[in-house]
């Protein structure tokens, strides 16, 4: 082979090698990603066990995982029907929640930002939130002002739900049943 | 399936339930047989170089992310928390969020230690509601959790490192003390307390408890 096809040779593949890196650090947040309806959770992702593309996205954001022992994240960047959630419709996220001694809901932007707002509200927590009379919860994510718990999205093309559930009894009961579902998160309308 | 179902294999320290691997294998070798037929070797052998020198480079920097990255959590912290010393870190707001994806409800202070000289003692006073503490490496991996249902209304432990516990005396009078006792398995990393405001406007109030909480080398 010679020098001129070989250099090039080695510079596609250092292009192509820290593009699957770049993509893979902006993406993803670990390989051990289990899915519930609408929700990604990384349950590895806080622990000593997390995979290197896990380690190498947080270093990467200087996010700082929530222990698994602590509590655990869900996100949500599409609607059950795996359309993308989109700020300037309304969405609606309704169910039950699995047992923990406190969740939040928060909602952000693509980039993981709180969405500025009049009434400073970025999510619930299960103590703000109003439950139905069946102990489901029914929020509404919407640009324009709702009845009920309703969370702003400011009319972003693209935002996502984070829901984290806190000393959730994971470890001790393994199948509890039905409760252990995530809520559904639906669009309804759109402009 | 729920998501209970997934996450008990996890806990017990096995792995998840492996997913269909086999089929896509299949189909790449296929694929592969169906392109050596395709091209010819002077084309087949470069782009099989390529593939494989990407790989070594995509799983090279991958690995290497932690140690190279610049904008860690660790090197943020740093840059407004002095070690081995609780700082509390301003509330998220759309405009500023000193570490990403922080939870908007949590009121978090930050200790960075550092245990080269002597191991670290931490004391955190529990507010009434949820407050949890988790240890992180400098390179940002979590090994160690507890929060205040667990501990009781006083979080209270010493972090040290993996030489200073092996130097502890077995049946020392510190195990039978209600001390708890966390191995680090790295000499400097972070504290990262959080406690839950359930309305916003108990933060301030949280705020307070929280500046209660203290750290610093131990003896």
């Amino acid at each position: 082979m010679r020098p001129l096809s070989l250099a090039l040779l080695l510079a596609a593949a250092a292009a192509l090698g820290l593009t699957a890196t770049f993509m893979a650090v902006t993406q993803s947040r670990g390989m051990d990603a289990v899915h519930s309806g609408a929700w990604t959770g990384w349950p590895r992702s806080g622990t000593t066990q997390a995979d290197p593309y896990a380690r190498a996205a947080f270093a990467r954001s200087g996010e700082l995982p929530i222990e698994l022992a602590d509590g655990l994240l869900f996100l949500a960047t599409k609607d059950n029907g795996g359309a993308p959630l989109d700020g300037r419709c309304d969405i609606r996220i309704v169910g039950q929640l699995p047992q923990a001694r406190v969740w939040t809901l928060t909602v952000m932007d693509e980039d993981g930002r709180l969405i500025a707002n009049d009434a400073h509200r970025y999510g619930f927590t299960s103590n703000e939130v109003v439950f139905r009379p069946d102990g489901a919860v029914d929020v509404a994510l919407s640009p324009k002002a709702q009845a009920g718990n309703w969370l702003p999205t400011g009319g972003r093309a693209r935002v996502k739900v984070a829901l984290r559930l806190y000393d959730a009894p994971f470890s001790f009961s393994s199948a509890t049943g039905e409760s252990s579902a995530l809520p559904s998160v639906q669009t309804e309308r759109c402009p | 399936m729920s998501v209970l179902d997934f996450l008990s294999p996890v806990r017990r320290g096995r792995l998840l339930p492996r997913t269909a691997r086999p089929q896509p294998l299949r189909r790449l070798r296929r694929a592969w047989d169906r392109l050596k037929a395709a091209l010819p070797r002077q084309v087949l052998l470069p782009a099989a170089i390529l593939v494989v020198l990407a790989g070594i480079v995509h799983l090279v920097t991958i690995l290497a992310m932690p140690i190279l990255a610049q904008n860690t959590a660790f090197h943020r912290l740093s840059q407004l928390a002095p070690a081995n010393q609780m700082t509390l870190l301003p509330d998220a707001t759309p405009a500023d969020m000193t570490l990403p994806m922080t939870d908007p409800a949590f009121v978090t202070a930050v200790c960075l230690y550092d245990l080269r000289a002597r191991p670290l003692r931490l004391r955190v006073p529990a507010s009434e509601d949820y407050t949890s503490v988790s240890f992180y490496t400098a390179r940002g991996v979590a090994f160690y959790a507890l929060n205040d249902q667990a501990a009781g209304r006083v979080i209270e432990l010493d972090l040290l490192s993996p030489a200073q516990r092996a130097a502890l005396p077995e049946d020392e009078e510190i195990t039978a003390a209600d001390r708890l006792v966390v191995e680090s398995p790295s000499e400097r990393g972070i504290a990262l307390i959080r406690a839950y405001a359930r309305y916003p406007d108990l933060r301030p109030q949280i705020r307070r408890q929280l500046e209660a909480a203290n750290c610093a080398p131990s003896n």
